[in-house]
């Protein structure tokens, strides 16, 4: 079978404003995307990885690649679509003729080898990580409009696999239909007739989003590696 | 007569900070004010009152070979340099496999060597009569920071520098102070933590506050040591 990898590193144009984009920032000294990479890298199964990024910052993911001594003949950087989701579609395209595709994103850097293992191994086609919700969600915007069961809720995780074929046509469902998914297993749910398995994921596999997830990621990082979680690393 | 003061990396930051902070003291009478942008320099001037003598001198600290005459027109307009402030810093985070050869050079370059090479051209038009020099280091030079290698290490040089020539300079009556500020609300800092919120942090006029008083004729006892600025919130 052909596994393929997905690692989408940022879109185009809604970064505007942004001194620095998220994939490049630094965690531990070393840019988020190649915290990604490393876990990859042991991947052998994996016989490719797309890297999706802005056409304006190709150059300088190439560039992280070769220093960072990941081969280009495994790591091929292409440009990404406008939104997240065309961004997959756009890595799809590149991994014509895979069985299996993986999907990550450069923003979770705190992603352990073994969680993509147990994503290979697991021997539903389709999975995903998944963690429980440990606060209240209610529906609403200025009034509570709804309850929500949060255990019947999961958060969702990046890593995700799918077989290659049905998410191409999930995603071509999509597009037709113009419906816009924030992460492929919703998605894939909506379009394909298939099951997604939940595997247990880890809080430590926080999406960087907005500046206090890297202070926290930052002293995760800092436990995992066995700094001094006294040392001010941000002052 | 009035002192004179040489700032560096007085376009921005804590240098434009200490620029205009400094205009305040009565005993100054006369700025030097240097950096690259032109454009900003003038900024700076037009923050300063009318009463203060100053003269912009647009230069990029990279070209060392220039620095003997820039420090030579700097005496030859004002006469003589009391305070040197050596505040022009250069940063470019990268992690140690994305750091080129052009990165190091130029960070220690305008954070160490040209600071250098302008304490020792300053310092002989500071012969003879009481002075200072007070140089802008970091407290990422005297901890760990990974991803900013060259800066890090190259505040660490200024801790350095500053030690040894504040004891060298010690017979001559020119004191040499350095300070290691914290995380500052500087255009620098944007570069450093492009994510961080500079409105929660130490602002550039708070550590012009300490410079200016680290300069006044009443402190006599805090130079040869590395003294931290750092906000507590």
């Amino acid at each position: 079978m052909k596994i393929g990898m997905i690692v989408l590193a940022g879109g185009i144009g809604k970064r505007l404003g942004r001194p620095v984009p998220k994939q490049f920032l630094l965690l531990g000294g070393n840019p988020l995307i190649v915290h990604v990479l490393e876990k990859v890298l042991a991947l052998t199964e994996i016989e490719e990885i797309v890297i999706t990024c802005p056409a304006s910052h190709l150059d300088e993911t190439r560039s992280l690649i070769a220093n960072h001594g990941f081969g280009e003949e495994r790591f091929r950087c292409i440009e990404g679509g406008v939104t997240r989701q065309e961004s997959v579609y756009r890595g799809l395209e590149a991994l014509e003729g895979f069985d299996s595709v993986v999907i990550h994103e450069a923003v979770r850097p705190l992603v352990t080898a073994e969680e993509f293992r147990a994503l290979l191994d697991a021997p539903d086609p389709n999975a995903m990580f998944g963690i429980p919700i440990p606060f209240t969600v209610l529906k609403g915007h200025e009034y509570v409009e709804d309850l929500l069961e949060r255990g019947e809720l999961v958060n969702v995780q990046l890593p995700q696999k799918f077989d290659a074929r049905q998410l191409r046509g999930a995603h071509d469902a999509a597009r037709r239909a113009g419906a816009t998914f924030t992460e492929d297993a919703s998605l894939f749910h909506r379009y394909a007739d298939a099951p997604v398995r939940i595997l247990r994921g880890s809080d430590r596999n926080l999406k960087i989003t907005v500046p206090t997830d890297l202070i926290i990621a930052e002293a995760i990082y800092a436990d995992l590696v066995g700094r001094r979680v006294d040392q001010p690393v941000r002052d | 007569m009035g002192k004179v003061a040489v700032i560096t990396g007085a376009s921005q930051g804590i240098g434009r900070a200490t620029a205009i902070r400094l205009s305040q003291e009565p005993d100054i009478s006369g700025m030097a004010l240097i950096a690259r942008s032109a454009e900003r320099l003038a900024e700076t001037r037009e923050a300063i009152g009318p009463d203060t003598d100053v003269e912009l001198y647009p230069y990029d600290l990279a070209d060392l070979e220039g620095i003997p005459q820039l420090v030579r027109s700097i005496r030859a307009r004002f006469g003589t340099i009391d305070a040197l402030c050596n505040i022009a810093g250069y940063a470019e985070p990268k992690a140690l496999l994305d750091t080129t050869t052009e990165n190091v050079v130029r960070t220690y370059t305008i954070n160490v060597m040209a600071m250098i090479v302008l304490i020792r051209e300053a310092v002989r038009a500071m012969q003879h009569h009481p002075a200072k020099i007070l140089n802008v280091a970091s407290t990422a030079g005297i901890t760990s920071r990974p991803g900013w290698l060259a800066y890090a290490s190259s505040k660490a040089a200024v801790v350095s520098l500053s030690s040894t020539l504040a004891d060298e300079l010690a017979g001559s009556g020119i004191k040499v102070y350095t300070i290691s500020p914290g995380r500052c609300a500087t255009d620098l800092r944007r570069v450093l933590a492009p994510e961080e919120d500079l409105s929660t942090i130490m602002q550039p006029e708070e550590v012009a506050e300490v410079i200016a008083r680290l300069l006044d004729d009443s402190e006599s006892i805090l130079d040869g040591q590395n003294i931290i600025v750092r906000k507590q919130v």
